[in-house]
Formats: structure tokens, C-alpha cells, sequence
């Protein structure tokens, strides 16, 4: 375990390595001023800018303006926004809350519900509801987000008005923002309408993570129903069923610990899938987080927040792929020595 | 922090439809601006946009004076109070007393407002040398453009409730352009407290002023929030809590409105407009915006030097048919240059009366009994008073062919399109202006005079300087109802030498729920809450 944990923590550093070479690059390969692109700061403003060529190694090759790019980054120095010429960094935290927010909520719908989907539609195999999950789930997964949102929105808040059309919260609440999440924020705020303001919260939430987390709910449902058929036709099941074992232990002392392990192979996947589909969400629902962040800033050419947000949302990704194979490493020891033994 | 986010996830399902009763009380004073873009800063004098003006101007700052469109004259603000002396080249100011500026985290204020303030709002754009002269940019676009920033000597302090402006000569536009929403007024005491902290920049981006509301706090992109100013000078605003929020898409700007997300929309889809008014949830407001959208002849290039060619062409075009087609009847037809909201205006029959038969009468006349061919330039950009240059240019075209005149359509990329526009390529265009301010000036001088014939903004190449000579004599004139008369001077001038042809004056539209009051459209500037109250409370 030791030895494959070394190399998994290794890989992930040299990815991120490779990252920061390519944001780097990226600098140079924008229109405009390599330092101005870096930075943010313009060269009309003479003073900051001669600072920011020294400070940045820009007097020097190409490889000292890399070392001190890596330092500046390490220190959290990202530059500033081209627009609001405010740092990077700062603004980050609270966008990741509101992300995270967003993509842990969809991410836990998904299991909460595609795993007993799944099970349920193996027992049943070929049964109706069977093919009436399985039908839905096929149905639902070839649906783009970017559709599914906006029919949302007209079903939920402009036809039944069950729901908001986009936002975190109604703006007239004035909750500090501090971590971004907008229902941990409503928690350690200490203002007088906490509770209608967290209900005020749900209310926008639940659209936004629905839509996020069909795409991998069908997935789920998919890959569950295909483990648990694998693992029911087993030797040790059939020998389990032969001794005389009640379904239910066959199915929970049995069936599941070994089903489950494709499924949190493909955890890690499915959350960069998730990822994707929450920059598409976060733009059409007007969340305050990464995604929207990084399109806006697309849209405004300005090259170190896109740099921020690039390298936030890659290294998420990365890193919950890698904790996600670690994890499914520790749990299931044969995967380890089939790795091992390549 | 995941035991949190469990107990969310299973309260999710729970509440997440029912109705929200215990929200009305922050809904009561409470109103939602759902606003186009972000503002470019927190300071109008720093650029021209609307959408700046309208998050700035009427909420966070007040001006010496204003411009009450319905009374149609200047009313007192900061200052009580002015009079012109030495032939309106000096205008004496008496300010307002105990106007207190807004106390936030950044700024508490030890004084009132006095002299300093004016002298340091104006001389922060009029003296290069001045220490916030360069900070954020250093353009004053309106300033510039309005030519204030040429015809302001000095700002000079008498005593500390008392300032004369002296100008380098008289200009009945002067006051006209101190009421506009750029010539705002600043705290000095401020902006010297910042130059101690070494962060000029911030006065732009925290600002601090004497209007009816407080900035509190701008996330880009998403929300401008602001409260009201506890001692205001004039009658406290109703409305406690504004918020600005940012929906550029205007689509989603409407479905807001309909679910009550939103309270007031500006630029609402103008399709959709007519379905909006039925509903009884929706008010829809509109005023006439200072704009007119116009077809400009190329006097330099015959046929169109022939001032009976250009008459008989205004008389070959169907103008209301053009209101109704392009503007979906959201404008008024233009009878001369000034909008209906001039004061300047008076009301006259429709000019050249769409007349297909005396139009060929003046073509046979000029010496062009068959017609002849041109070109109409179609501007490629929708503006306020054009939605659509290229569909209007299709109208004109068959309306043209019934008098034997061809017309093909031309139309380059924006930029390419004014550059050749300047170097006079063009037999004709369609396109506009929209005024700054509320004087008639602001209609002739830019768009008709020699001077702008020779800088390219006189689109129709046209000088007399008999023409330029009555725009002096009309901007010295200081009486009122002279110069209104004399303006009228200058309208018939332009009919008769039909340099252009005036199309529409297009209004200017914003939506809002039923339970908000009090929010109207100025004719000239930005919107404005200070008036704003929510007649009965309804829940959203």
C-alpha cells in the first residue's frame, strides 16, 4: 500500500508539475504582455510595473521567470483580475465554496440514489421497473445540461413557481459571504431571519443540484445494476445460496462489498464529468462559483483569472481522481497487486 | 463541515417546496434592480455608460442642481441657489447647509458638505495637475465631449457656503451640464484621507457621496447592494435596501420579472413588450428618450448638392410605416431634430408628409424626371434608435423605387463603417444621435455644424455658415423664450435645406412589478430610487 501510495502522491505531483508548466507557457502564448497576462498589471501603470518585471525575473532567462513564478504562486501571489484589479487568489475561496457547494450536494444525490437504484434494478432484472429504470436512465443520461437546466427553470420556477430562477439565495438577505457555501454562511451568520434565510437557500439549491446530478445518477444506475448481476453469478454466491443463506445476508453480507468496487472505480470519473457540467450549471443558474468565474473571464480576456481558475478546477479534479484511487487501492488490496505485478 | 452538508442534503428534500412566509418582512423595504451589466467604476464622471450612471448617480451622489423634466427648468439640489453675473461668464453658487456625507466602514465623515467638496469635484477633472487628476484612468469622456472642460476656468471659493465658477465665455449650456448625471459631487475630506493611505484608487470603488443611498457592498457579475442614507438632506427613500442584480441575458431578465425575482427590469424585450402589458402584474413605463435616428445626405456628392433632389426624397419615404414596422410603434416620428421632451420643442404639422407624387414633381423639377440610382449605408449595430438600420433600409428601398429611384444597401463592420463614413464615401446613411444633455445644442451643433463637417461627425457633409452662425447666436442668448425661438429658427433651417432627414424619436422602456411605485424613467440620465415604494406588501 505504501509503495502504491508513493506512486500515486508522485504521479500527482508531476501532473501538477506539468500544470504549472503549461499555465506558464500559456502567458506567453496569450496575445499581449507576458507579465501584464501573469500580473494583471497594465504597463500604463510605469511604477508597479517596473517593481512587478523585477520581482517577476523578468530581467532575466526564461527559466528564472519560471522559478519565480512557481514562488509567487506558492505564495498564494496569483496576480490580480485585469478588471476588477483585484487579487486572484482572494477571490477564489469564496467561488470554490459556492462550487463545492454545489458539486458535493449533486455528487451525494447521485450515490444516495443510484446506488438502491441500481441494486434494485439488478433484483428485478428484466422485470418492468427493470427496464422502466433502465429506460429512464438511458433517456435521462443522453440529455445535454444545458437543455435539461433551461427546462427546468420553465417547469419548476417559471411554470409551477416552485422554485427561483437563479441565484444562491434572494439578494434582499444579506448574508457575509465567508466560505461561499451559501447554507454554511446562513449557518454562522448571526442575523435575525437565519432560518428564513436557509430555507430561502434550499429553495434555490434543489434545481441547480438536480440538473447536476442526473448525468451521474444514470451512470450510477448503470454500472451498479451491471456489478451486482456480475457479482450474483459469482462461485461463492451460488455456494452461499447452496449452504442456505438468507437473501438478504447473500445481498449485504455478500453481494454489495464486491459490487461496490467498480462503482468507486469510476467515482472519480464521474466527478470530473461533474465538473464539467458544473460550469455549464453555474452560468445558467447565476452561481457565484469557479465555473461562471472562469467563463466570464473568458468572455473578458482576463488572462490571470483565467490562469486561477484553470488551475483550481484542474487541480480539484486531479486531486479527487488520485484520493478516489488511493481509497479504492486501500479498500480492495487485489487491484494493488495487479498494478503492482505490471 | 460534511455533517452539515448531509443535514442539508436530506433538509433539501423536505422544505424545498414549501412556501416561504417569515421572508415578507425583508421583501416590505427591500427592492431588486435586475440590471444589464456591471458598472464600470462607482464614479460617472470617469466614462459615459449607461449602465454606470444608472447605478451611480441618482443613488449614491447628488449635484448642485437638477433638471425637473415635467416642470422643464432647473431646480435647487446642493446648491440653493445661483445667479450669472458679468454677462454670464461667472455663476455664483450658494450651497446647501448641514448635508451630511455617508458614514460607511471605509469613511467617517467629520464635517458637512461645504465649498471644498464642489472645488474638488470639478477640479479633480478640470486641473491635470491635480493629485486624483490621473487616478483610474484620467478620462473625463462627458467633460471633453460636452466641451465643460474648455469653458470652466476656475472653480474659485468665496466662503465655505459659496463658490463661483468662472467660464472663459458666456454658454446658456452651462448650467444644462451641471444638472446632467456626470457632474456629480464628491467628499474632499474623503478623498484626502485616501491620499494619506496611499490608495487613491479606492475613491472610485468605495465610494462616498451625499445621495439617497449607501453603497455596501459589489460582487462582479452577480450583486451591487446598497442601503439608505440615514441622514439625507432631502426626504428619506423608502426603500431601506436595494439591490442591484446583475442579469445581462434579457431573456432571463423577463422570466425574473415574471416570477417576482425581480422588481424593476430595464430594457425589456421589446417583442415580448405588448405581452408584458396585459399582465396584470407587470407595469411597463416608457419615456422619449433624447435620441433621434436620421438619414443623412452626402451634400459633397451630386445629385444629392441639389437641395430639391433631397426634399424630394423625404417626401419618397413612408415614415410612419417605418415607425410601425421597425419600432413596433415604440417610437415617435421625428418632426424635427429635438425630441418632444425638449424644452426647446414646439410642436409642429408632420414634416414632408410622404407625398410619392410631389416627390417625382421635385425629381423632374431638379432635372431627374427618370430617377437614378444611390446607395442607403445601413449602420450593422442596433441602437436605441435603430433596431434595425438594414430592415429600414429595405423599406426606404421599395418606398424609393415607386419614384424611379434605385437604391442598393451597404453596410460594413462598425468600425470600418464610420471610418468611411468620416472620408465621406457614402451618398447616404442611416443612423443617430443620442443627446448628453438636456440643452437643444446638444441636437445641432454636433451633428449639423462646419466644425463637425470637418472633424466627420456631420454625417451629411453639410456647412453654412449662415446655420452656424444662428447656433451662436442662439447659445449666447440667455432669455429663455428667446432662444427658444430662436431654436425654432434653427428646426426651420434644417427642413428647408433637408441636410437630413429626422425619423424617429424611439422611447426608452423599463418594466416593473405592479406593487412598485415611483420608479419612472427621466427623459434625460439615470434611473432613480430615491422616489421608490412598494404600495402593498405581497410576498413574492
Amino acid at each position: 500500500m505504501f509503495r502504491y501510495s508513493l506512486r500515486r502522491m508522485v504521479l500527482l505531483l508531476v501532473t501538477l508539475w506539468l500544470l504549472t508548466l503549461l499555465i506558464f507557457a500559456l502567458n506567453y502564448w496569450y496575445p499581449g504582455d507576458p507579465l501584464t497576462n501573469m500580473t494583471g498589471i497594465k504597463f500604463s501603470d510605469t511604477l508597479a510595473y517596473q517593481q512587478a518585471l523585477v520581482a517577476r525575473g523578468f530581467d532575466g532567462s526564461l527559466l528564472s521567470q519560471y522559478f519565480s513564478f512557481m514562488a509567487h504562486l506558492l505564495q498564494g501571489d496569483w496576480g490580480a483580475s485585469m478588471v476588477t484589479e483585484q487579487p486572484v487568489f482572494a477571490e477564489i475561496k469564496p467561488l470554490l465554496g459556492a462550487t463545492l457547494e454545489l458539486g458535493l450536494l449533486a455528487m451525494l444525490l447521485a450515490i444516495v440514489l443510484g446506488i438502491p437504484l441500481g441494486v434494485y434494478a439488478a433484483i428485478q432484472q428484466r422485470g418492468k421497473l427493470d427496464r422502466l429504470i433502465m429506460g429512464l436512465s438511458l433517456s435521462a443520461y443522453s440529455i445535454p445540461v444545458f437543455w435539461l437546466a433551461q427546462l427546468f427553470i420553465l417547469l419548476f420556477a417559471v411554470k409551477l413557481g416552485w422554485s427561483p430562477i437563479s441565484g444562491q439565495i434572494d439578494p434582499l438577505y444579506a448574508i457575509d459571504i465567508n466560505t461561499g457555501s451559501i447554507l454554511i454562511d446562513i449557518w454562522l451568520s448571526d442575523s435575525d431571519y437565519r432560518i428564513a434565510a436557509f430555507t430561502d437557500a434550499l429553495n434555490h439549491l434543489w434545481v441547480p443540484v438536480i440538473v447536476l446530478s442526473i448525468m451521474p445518477l444514470t451512470m450510477l444506475i448503470r454500472i451498479m445494476r451491471n456489478a451486482v448481476l456480475d457479482v450474483l453469478q459469482q462461485n461463492f454466491i451460488k455456494a452461499a445460496r447452496a449452504r442456505g443463506l438468507s437473501d438478504s445476508t447473500i445481498m449485504f453480507r455478500h453481494t454489495l462489498p464486491n459490487a461496490m468496487q467498480p462503482v468507486v472505480r469510476q467515482l472519480g470519473l464521474q466527478f470530473s464529468v461533474l465538473m464539467t457540467n458544473i460550469i455549464i450549471t453555474e452560468v445558467i443558474f447565476n452561481w457565484p462559483g469557479l465555473g461562471s468565474w472562469l467563463v466570464k473571464s473568458i468572455y473578458e480576456r482576463d488572462f490571470p483569472v483565467i490562469q486561477g481558475g484553470l488551475l483550481v478546477l484542474a487541480s480539484i479534479i486531479l486531486l479527487v481522481n488520485v484520493m478516489v484511487d488511493l481509497v479504492h487501492a486501500w479498500r480492495y488490496p487485489h487491484i494493488r497487486k495487479e498494478i503492482d505485478a505490471k | 463541515m460534511l455533517n452539515k452538508m448531509m443535514v442539508a442534503g436530506s433538509a433539501l428534500f423536505i422544505v424545498a417546496c414549501g412556501p416561504i412566509d417569515e421572508a415578507s418582512d425583508v421583501h416590505h423595504d427591500g427592492l431588486v434592480y435586475c440590471s444589464e451589466g456591471n458598472p464600470e467604476s462607482f464614479n460617472p464622471q470617469l466614462g459615459t455608460s449607461g449602465t454606470t450612471v444608472d447605478a451611480t448617480s441618482a443613488q449614491l451622489y447628488d449635484r448642485l442642481l437638477d433638471y425637473d423634466a415635467k416642470l422643464q427648468q432647473f431646480v435647487p439640489a446642493l446648491a440653493r441657489g445661483w445667479q450669472a453675473f458679468d454677462k454670464g461668464t461667472r455663476y455664483r453658487f450658494d450651497l446647501r447647509e448641514n448635508v451630511q456625507f455617508h458614514t460607511t466602514d471605509w469613511f467617517t465623515p467629520s464635517r458637512s458638505f461645504n465649498a471644498k467638496d464642489v472645488i474638488f469635484s470639478f477640479e479633480r477633472w478640470l486641473d491635470k495637475k491635480h493629485p486624483y487628476h490621473d487616478v483610474n484612468g484620467g478620462r473625463y469622456p462627458f467633460f471633453r465631449s460636452s466641451g465643460l472642460i474648455n469653458l470652466i476656468e476656475r472653480v474659485e471659493r468665496v466662503d465655505d457656503y459659496t463658490v463661483d465658477f468662472h467660464l472663459k465665455r458666456s454658454d446658456s449650456s452651462f448650467l444644462a451640464n451641471l444638472a446632467t448625471d456626470f457632474a456629480v459631487i464628491l467628499s474632499e475630506q474623503y478623498a484626502t484621507q485616501l491620499l494619506h493611505q496611499k490608495t487613491p484608487e479606492q475613491i472610485d470603488r468605495f465610494p462616498v457621496g451625499t445621495g439617497p443611498f449607501e453603497f455596501e457592498l459589489f460582487r462582479k457579475d452577480f450583486i451591487i447592494r446598497y442601503h439608505a442614507h440615514e441622514d439625507y438632506w432631502r426626504e428619506q427613500p423608502e426603500i431601506k435596501r436595494l439591490v442591484y442584480v446583475i442579469t445581462p441575458n434579457a431573456n432571463k431578465r423577463m422570466l425574473k420579472l415574471l416570477t417576482g425575482e425581480c422588481d424593476v427590469i430595464p430594457y425589456p424585450l421589446i417583442n415580448e413588450l405588448s405581452k408584458l402589458d396585459h399582465d396584470a402584474e407587470i407595469k411597463v413605463g416608457s419615456s422619449v428618450s433624447p435620441n433621434i435616428s436620421f438619414w443623412a445626405f452626402n451634400t459633397q456628392q451630386p445629385p444629392f448638392d441639389n437641395v430639391l433632389v433631397r426634399q424630394a426624397l423625404a417626401h419618397a419615404i413612408n415614415r410612419p410605416a417605418i415607425i410601425q414596422t421597425i419600432y413596433n410603434g415604440n417610437a415617435r416620428l421625428a418632426t424635427g431634430m429635438l425630441p418632444e421632451t425638449s424644452w426647446a420643442y414646439s410642436p409642429v404639422q408632420q414634416t414632408y408628409p410622404y407625398d410619392p407624387a410631389k416627390a417625382r414633381a421635385l425629381l423632374e423639377q431638379a432635372g431627374y424626371p427618370n430617377g437614378f440610382s444611390m446607395s442607403i449605408w445601413a449602420m450593422p449595430v442596433q441602437r436605441a434608435y435603430n433596431p434595425n438600420a438594414h430592415r429600414m433600409a429595405e423599406l426606404m428601398q421599395s418606398d424609393l423605387a415607386q419614384v424611379g429611384v434605385q437604391v442598393n444597401i451597404v453596410s460594413y463592420e462598425w468600425n470600418t463603417f464610420r471610418q468611411r463614413l468620416v472620408a465621406g464615401e457614402h451618398d447616404s446613411v442611416l443612423i443617430g444621435w443620442v443627446a448628453d444633455n438636456a440643452d437643444p445644442d446638444n441636437f445641432f451643433r454636433p451633428i449639423l455644424s462646419c466644425a463637425a463637417a470637418r472633424s466627420g461627425n456631420n454625417r451629411a457633409l453639410w456647412c453654412n455658415p449662415e446655420f452656424d452662425q444662428l447656433l451662436v447666436d442662439a447659445i449666447a442668448e440667455s432669455d429663455l423664450d428667446q432662444r427658444k425661438h430662436l431654436y425654432q429658427f434653427v428646426e426651420d433651417m434644417v427642413m428647408q435645406h433637408a441636410p437630413l432627414v429626422p425619423i424617429a424619436n424611439s422611447l426608452r422602456f423599463q418594466a416593473h412589478r405592479a406593487d412598485i411605485e415611483g420608479v419612472e424613467l427621466p427623459p434625460y440620465g439615470g434611473i432613480n430610487f430615491r422616489y421608490a415604494r412598494r404600495v402593498n406588501d405581497v410576498p413574492l
